[in-house]
C-alpha cells in the first residue's frame, strides 16, 4: 500500500477515535445541532486551509491569511454601511477581489522581490491589518464597530433546511475543487514539483515563480471567500477580526499531513486537519473543566495526532535506509 | 451603595417587566434553589486580573448553591472564539450566560440568539449592541471625568496631558476617553498633547510612553485606559527619570496598581471591587432566571454600575487587603 494511503487511513481512524471518545463521554456531542455547529466552526478555517495547503506544498508559508480576511471583511462592512444600495453580490465580489489582490501582492513580494515567504507574509500581515484599521468605521474620530443590518448579506450565515450551514457547503465545494486542481491538473503536479525540489522543477521547465504566484493568489481568493461567511456570522467587522486565525489554519494544514519542507500533503488532508481541530475544541467544551485544562488537553491531543505521523515517517525512512544499505552490499533491492 | 444600585435595578427590571409582563416568551421560570442549573461564564481573557477576580466572585457566590454549576470559558480576546462558545452554550441549553463581550458589535447577534432561545445573558463591563437581560459594569464615562478632574486639581488647571488608549473599538475604552476629554473641556488651559493606543497591554504602553517622552518635554498628566497600561507608563517614566514631574492615572484598581500607588509610582486609579461585581452578576442571574420577565422583549439593556473608589495614597486605606484583586 502506498505510504500516503496508509497515512490517510491512520488520520481518519484518529479522527474517528476522537469522535468516539467525545460521543461516549457526552450524550450531547453527536446531537445534529452540535455536529452542524462543529462543522460550521471548521469551515472558515477549512476554506482558508485550502489555499494555504497549496502554499505550503510549494514549501512556502502564508502568515497573512487572518489579516487579509479581516481586510476583506472591513471593506465589505464599509460598503454595507456607507453604500447600502450596492447589491450584495457586488459587495461579495469586491471582497473576493480584495482577497485575490492581497494574495497576488504576497506572491509578488515573494517571487519578484525574492523575499523569504515567512518575512514577506509577516510584513503583509502588518500591512493588511493596518489597512483594516485605516478603513475601520469611525464616529467622531473613534473606531466604532457597526452591526450590519443588511438582511440579504446576513443570510450568508444561514443554513439549509437540514441544518447544514452554507459556509460548510462552501467549504466542501472548495475542498473538492482544490483536491481536483491538485491531483488532476498540470498546475497541481507542478505545485508538488515546485515544493519537492525547486531546482529540478526549474530545470524541467516549470515556471516555479508562476506556481508560487498562483498558490498565493488562491490563498488570497480563499481569504476573500471566507471573509464573506465570517462577516455574516460576526455581524460586524472589527479591527481584530481573524487575529491568530493564520495559525489555526497552518495548524490544520500541518495536522492534515502537509510538511513545511514542501511537496507533501493534499487538500483532503487539510480538511481532516480542520475538522480535527474544531471537533477537539468543541468536544473539550463539553467537559466540566477549567479553561486552563481546555488548552492543555488540546495541546496534548495535537501532539498525539502528529506523533503518529512522525513515527511512521521514521518507519518509512528507516525502511528506505535499510534497503539502501542492502543495495550498497550488492544485494538485490525488492522495491 | 452597591446594594442600593442592585435594588434599584431590580425595581427597574420589575417596572420593565410590567410592560413586557407575563407575556408568553421563550424564557421559562426556574427555581434557583431547587432546579439543576448550568451557568456559563465567557471571559474575554482569563489571564487578566479583572476577569479572574470576577471568576472568583462568581464561583464564591455559587458555592452556596449545590444545584448550580458554573463553567468558565476563555474567550482568548477573540470575538470569533466567543461567538463559537456562545453557540455551543446555546446548543447545550445552558440556563444562563455571563459574558464579557470582546466586541460589542460582533457579539450582538449571538446575544440576541441566546435571549431568543430563552437564555438570559448578563454582560460584564463590555456591553453587547443588543438589548439583553443586564449589563453589570464598572463606571467608565464617569471614571474618565473623575480622573480628568483629579489631574486638573493637582496641576492647578494648567499643563499638558497625554492619553494611552484602549484597543480601538472597545466600548469601555471609548467611554473612559470620552469622559476624560469632556471633563478636560472645562479646563481651557490644559492641553491634550497626544493619544495613542496601548492595546490594554503593559509592554505596549511602556513603548507608547517612551515615545511620548521623547516627543514632548513637558508632560504633567497621563491617563491610561487601564491599570496594566498605567504600570507600563510608570515604568517608562521611572526609567527616564521623569516620574516625579507627572501624574499617572489608570482605571480598574487591580492589586498591583494599588501597590504602585503606595510606592508613589502611580498617582491614582478608579478602583472597583471586582469580586463584588462578579457576585452581583451572579445574583442578578438568579433573579433573571426566577422571574417572569422576558428580557427578549426589552428595548434597552438595564445597567448596574458598580460604585467606584477614587484610589490615591490618601484613600488607599479604604480598600482593605481582602478586597484587593
Amino acid at each position: 500500500m502506498r505510504q500516503e494511503s496508509i497515512r490517510r487511513i491512520i488520520s481518519i481512524c484518529l479522527l474517528a477515535l476522537l469522535v468516539a471518545v467525545f460521543s461516549l463521554t457526552s450524550s450531547y456531542f453527536l446531537a445534529p445541532k452540535n455536529v452542524y455547529a462543529f462543522l460550521r466552526d471548521a469551515s472558515v478555517t477549512g476554506i482558508l486551509a485550502v489555499g494555504v495547503t497549496f502554499v505550503i506544498i510549494t514549501a512556502g508559508i502564508d502568515l497573512s491569511t487572518g489579516a487579509l480576511t479581516a481586510l476583506s471583511a472591513m471593506i465589505m462592512a464599509n460598503f454595507l454601511f456607507y453604500l447600502p444600495d450596492v447589491p450584495v453580490p457586488v459587495v461579495c465580489l469586491m471582497s473576493i477581489l480584495i482577497g485575490i489582490l492581497g494574495g497576488l501582492l504576497n506572491g509578488f513580494v515573494v517571487t519578484r522581490l525574492k523575499l523569504p515567504d515567512f518575512i514577506a507574509t509577516l510584513a503583509t500581515q502588518g500591512i493588511f491589518r493596518g489597512l483594516t484599521m485605516l478603513f475601520a468605521i469611525r464616529e467622531s474620530g473613534r473606531i466604532r464597530n457597526q452591526v450590519i443590518k443588511n438582511k440579504a448579506f446576513l443570510a450568508f450565515s444561514g443554513k439549509i433546511s437540514s441544518g447544514l450551514f452554507y459556509v460548510t457547503i462552501a467549504f466542501i465545494v472548495m475542498v473538492i475543487v482544490g483536491q481536483l486542481l491538485l491531483k488532476k491538473t498540470r498546475v497541481g503536479v507542478y505545485t508538488y514539483a515546485t515544493g519537492s525540489n525547486r531546482k529540478s522543477a526549474d530545470l524541467s521547465g516549470i515556471r516555479t515563480d508562476g506556481i508560487k504566484q498562483f498558490a498565493f493568489g488562491l490563498s488570497g481568493f480563499c481569504c476573500g471567500l471566507a471573509s464573506i461567511f465570517l462577516l455574516a456570522r460576526t455581524g460586524a467587522a472589527t479591527v481584530e477580526l481573524g487575529t491568530g486565525l493564520e495559525f489555526d489554519v497552518i495548524a490544520a494544514v500541518v495536522v492534515g499531513g502537509c510538511a513545511f519542507s514542501g511537496g507533501r500533503g493534499d487538500v483532503v488532508g487539510s480538511m481532516i486537519g480542520a475538522l480535527f481541530m474544531s471537533i477537539l475544541t468543541n468536544g473539550i467544551y463539553k467537559y466540566n473543566l477549567g479553561s486552563e485544562y481546555h488548552v492543555i488537553i488540546k495541546g496534548v491531543v495535537i501532539i498525539i495526532m502528529v506523533l503518529f505521523d512522525a513515527v511512521y515517517q521514521r518507519y518509512f525512512r528507516s525502511r528506505l535506509h535499510s534497503s539502501g544499505r542492502k543495495a550498497l552490499k550488492g544485494k538485490a533491492v525488492a522495491q | 451603595m452597591k446594594k442600593t444600585l442592585v435594588v434599584l435595578l431590580v425595581l427597574a427590571l420589575m417596572m420593565m417587566g410590567m410592560t413586557a409582563a407575563l407575556a408568553d416568551g421563550p424564557k421559562a421560570v426556574k427555581n434557583p434553589y431547587k432546579d439543576q442549573l448550568k451557568i456559563g461564564f465567557i471571559i474575554d481573557n482569563i489571564g487578566h486580573p479583572v476577569g479572574n477576580a470576577w471568576k472568583v466572585g462568581v464561583e464564591d457566590e455559587a458555592k452556596a448553591y449545590s444545584n448550580i454549576t458554573v463553567q468558565c470559558f476563555d474567550g482568548k480576546s477573540s470575538a470569533e472564539t466567543e461567538i463559537q462558545q456562545m453557540t455551543d452554550l446555546i446548543n447545550q441549553e445552558y440556563d444562563g450566560i455571563l459574558l464579557q463581550a470582546t466586541d460589542s458589535a460582533a457579539l450582538a447577534a449571538s446575544v440576541r440568539e441566546a435571549e431568543e432561545a430563552g437564555i438570559p445573558v448578563i454582560t460584564l463591563n463590555l456591553d453587547a449592541d443588543t438589548p439583553h437581560t443586564a449589563l453589570v459594569a464598572m463606571v467608565d464615562y464617569e471614571a474618565g471625568r473623575m480622573v480628568a478632574n483629579a489631574i486638573a486639581e493637582k496641576i492647578g488647571g494648567k499643563g499638558n496631558v497625554v492619553v494611552i488608549q484602549a484597543t480601538p473599538g472597545a466600548s469601555r475604552g471609548i467611554n473612559l476617553e470620552a469622559g476624560f476629554e469632556d471633563a478636560l473641556k472645562e479646563y481651557p488651559e490644559i492641553t491634550l498633547l497626544d493619544k495613542q493606543s496601548g492595546e490594554w497591554l503593559t509592554e505596549k504602553a511602556n513603548e507608547v510612553m517612551r515615545d511620548f517622552m521623547t516627543k514632548y518635554d513637558k508632560i504633567d498628566g497621563v491617563f491610561c485606559a487601564n491599570d496594566a497600561m498605567a504600570e507600563g507608563a510608570s515604568q517608562a517614566a521611572e526609567a527616564m527619570g521623569r516620574l516625579s514631574e507627572m501624574q499617572i492615572w489608570g482605571a480598574d484598581g487591580e492589586a498591583k496598581a494599588l501597590e504602585y500607588i503606595e510606592q508613589g509610582k502611580m498617582t491614582g486609579t478608579i478602583y472597583t471591587n471586582c469580586f463584588d461585581q462578579g457576585r452581583t452578576a451572579f445574583r442578578l442571574m438568579l433573579f433573571a432566571l426566577s422571574s417572569e420577565i422576558q428580557p427578549s422583549e426589552f428595548t434597552e439593556t438595564p445597567v448596574v454600575k458598580m460604585g467606584p473608589v477614587v484610589a490615591t495614597q490618601e484613600t488607599l486605606d479604604q480598600i482593605p487587603e481582602n478586597i484587593r484583586w
